[in-house]
């Protein structure tokens, strides 16, 4: 037995859930955008692994760099938009801003 | 015989609408550290996005052409979707020169980034590249975070923004998640190389049904689909009035754009006469059709129960509408590709023209919620009571507005179809929503003002865009015979 | 045998060992619990207030934030530089748009004062 495609997609599929799980559960609006990351890095693994292993060329390695450069971004803006929030509520608790209400 | 895409030198020539937009992205951050007049940003913006519309007609007489080796193409289908979203920018920048909310924080950055905004959704209706589309999506998703939490002081602003980031984040991670997986299964980023891939039988039916639902998810949020529409009533309550029109109408149509070009040109077969098969053994018509009656559905029963604020209420009309535009996709023929793009320009006049009413009353009476536009019409604000009423009337669906010829040649083609099941939930729903739609305007027409309200003045600014999307409503319930053909030319994707 | 049996058996023995050490110290060592010794050691000193309540100025995140998302467009280089002689002139007239707008934000930032320490 060696390592092949699919320890590394099982790998991916374990940081994908983990993420999900993150954002699921954590009412921390920065443990919610680290839980996005975990996502984000899934996909990246899996990209990485088809390119290596399956017949998709550069491709898969082009769109993972992409990848990290929007994660990067994503997280300044989000940080941007939590420091916000704490100036104007005091707190990140993600169940806590609820002015928006039906 | 096919032909090839064109190189990058090559195709600059194709996107000169483009070019222009990005240059002005940059040319108003440089201007923003030099002037001190905001507005002429705002008129800076104004006149970039009209060259925009002009150029991006002009290409229409031109021919179509696959660009940048293969990453964005520009055919008929593409030029629509770039007509009509670079109308909805225009629009939007319009309402914002007009708005208290905008001009009070009046800062530069505001129409560089929602240009760049702009600039992302004329991508999204042309990239035909997995890769090409996400970048173009996030690059929608990330201006529209800051768009929406522009007012800093406020707290429901700052508190739509953070939700739409955690929503948008965690469905675009999912997106791309998936997009893995069909990369995988099809061995191939572009369009037409995983069509061809899934024609010969490459790639089995199970994962690709569980990747496709993934990256549903991701263009799903962007039109306010049922599962992933949670974000829509907080952030179009909590964000500015343009931007929430400018989210309600661009980026909706915008992922409407990718996902019809995406699942049309990669996941389905052209058998001719404007008729398409699944490829790939997934039946991702069955699972739209669903979508479109629960979301619908779920639209239409919230919003009957929103009482209060009259931009939340719109955003569960916004999320209905999606559901009643998911039919023509469900049909998988060009007639309710035709039906969809007619749809959605409509939905642009009648749903912007709403939140241009909506930003009136809010410019004068700072009010959002139902019980401000008690007496509307009696307390100066008649016309735009009168235009909201025309609005709310052709958004039911009742004729002779635009709403109804729209909603018309949906049903036809659904059920020219057989798929009377849809049929029947979709009149059953347009029928509910009379009952929100009318209680609007009874507020606005039948109710006495109790004298705290505040009088509501239109200034002429604001009366000629409201006016102008009057006359369009109007005019598209008895003359859409030249829009109905547009539309069908435009259903046509170019097979490079 | 697979190569990598013995990568796994040496972190399994790793775990055993150090599950073995810490179970032991936990079941054998003598548990007193006063006031004195549960308290945060800080050189003999009593503790002044929680951890929790440090907070760093908002500075530090603000420059950090920037320098990672200037940072991480030098990933697009390294690609760039692999095929660099293939491009030619027409690479190196993309890259200088690149740089350009990067530099645009730059100066934009620059300007309106984000990169103010004080």
């Amino acid at each position: 037995m060696s390592i092949g495609l699919h320890h590394f997609l099982f790998v991916s599929l374990l940081v994908f859930l983990c993420g999900l799980f993150t954002v699921l559960t954590r009412r921390n609006a920065i443990g919610v955008l680290m839980g996005v990351e975990l996502i984000l890095n899934s996909a990246n693994i899996n990209y990485i692994a088809f390119s290596r292993y399956g017949g998709g060329g550069y491709d898969g390695q082009v769109f993972s760099v992409f990848v990290i450069m929007l994660a990067a971004a994503e997280a300044a803006i989000g940080l941007a938009i939590v420091l916000g929030i704490y100036r104007q509520f005091e707190t990140i608790d993600v169940e806590a801003t609820d002015t928006l209400r039906g | 015989m096919e032909p090839s895409a064109l190189g990058n030198v090559a195709s600059l020539a194709y996107s000169l609408p483009e070019i222009v937009l990005g240059a002005a992205v940059v040319l108003l951050f440089l201007l923003d550290l030099v002037v001190t007049r905001k507005e002429t940003l705002g008129d800076v913006a104004l006149v970039t996005l009209a060259l925009v519309v002009v150029l991006s007609a002009r290409l229409l007489w031109g021919d179509s052409a696959a660009l940048y080796n293969g990453a964005v193409v520009v055919d008929g289908f593409a030029l629509f979707f770039k007509l009509l979203l670079a109308l909805a920018a225009f629009a939007t920048v319009w309402m914002s020169l007009g708005s208290r909310e905008i001009q009070k924080n009046g800062t530069g950055e505001y129409w560089a980034v929602l240009l760049a905004s702009t600039l992302g959704l004329l991508f999204m209706a042309s990239s035909t590249n997995l890769l090409m589309a996400y970048l173009a999506l996030e690059f929608v998703s990330l201006t529209s975070y800051v768009l929406s939490g522009f007012m800093r002081h406020s707290r429901r602003a700052s508190e739509a923004s953070l939700k739409y980031l955690i929503y948008g984040g965690v469905a675009s991670g999912t997106m791309i998640y998936g997009m893995s997986w069909v990369y995988g299964l099809a061995g191939s980023l572009d369009f037409r190389a995983i069509h061809t891939a899934l024609m010969s039988g490459q790639g089995a039916a199970l994962p690709l049904y569980v990747a496709l639902l993934l990256t549903l998810a991701g263009l799903g949020y962007k039109v306010a689909a049922f599962p992933f529409h949670m974000w829509a009533p907080d952030v179009y309550q909590g964000a500015p009035i343009p931007v929430t029109a400018f989210l309600a109408v661009g980026s909706k149509a915008a992922g409407f754009a990718l996902m019809i070009r995406f699942f049309f040109t990669a996941m389905a077969q052209s058998v001719g006469a404007g008729v398409y098969q699944l490829v790939g053994g997934v039946d991702w018509s069955q699972l739209i059709l669903v979508l479109s009656m629960v979301t619908m559905t779920f639209g239409n029963l919230a919003a009957v129960a929103q009482q209060g604020n009259v931009k939340r209420l719109l955003a569960y009309s916004s999320i209905a509408h999606a559901g009643y535009m998911l039919m023509g996709f469900a049909v998988l023929n060009d007639d309710g590709l035709r039906a969809m793009l007619f749809y959605l320009t409509v939905y642009y006049l009648m749903n912007l023209g709403a939140f241009v009413v909506v930003m009136l009353v809010a410019n004068s009476t700072g009010r959002e919620d139902l019980a401000g536009y008690r007496g509307l019409a009696w307390r100066g604000g008649a016309l735009p009571a009168v235009a909201m009423a025309i609005f709310l009337f052709s958004l039911t669906g009742l004729p002779p507005l635009a709403g109804f010829v729209g909603k018309f040649y949906l049903f036809a083609a659904v059920v020219e179809k057989q798929l009377y099941l849809l049929a029947v939930v979709g009149v059953l729903n347009s029928v509910v929503s009379l009952v929100y739609y009318a209680r609007i305007v009874r507020t606005m027409f039948l109710e006495q003002p109790t004298g705290g309200e505040g009088v509501v003045a239109v200034d002429w600014h604001n009366g000629l865009l409201l006016g102008l999307l009057t006359i369009g409503t109007l005019v598209l319930g008895v003359a859409w015979g030249p829009l109905i053909d547009f539309a069908g030319r435009s259903t046509h994707f170019l097979a490079y | 045998m697979n190569p990598y049996i013995a990568l796994l058996i040496s972190f399994a023995l790793c775990a055993i060992v150090a599950g073995i050490m810490c179970g032991a110290s936990w079941l054998l060592g003598p548990k007193v619990e006063n006031k004195a010794k549960s308290e945060i050691f800080e050189t003999g000193n009593p503790p002044l207030g929680s951890i929790r309540g440090i907070r760093f100025p908002v500075k530090f995140y603000l420059t950090a934030i920037l320098f990672v998302v200037f940072d991480i467009e030098v990933v697009f280089m390294y690609p760039w530089a692999v095929v660099f002689r293939r491009l030619g002139w027409m690479g190196l007239g993309e890259m200088a748009v690149f740089v350009a707008v990067l530099a645009v934000g730059l100066a934009y930032v620059w300007r309106v004062g984000a990169l103010e320490w004080d």
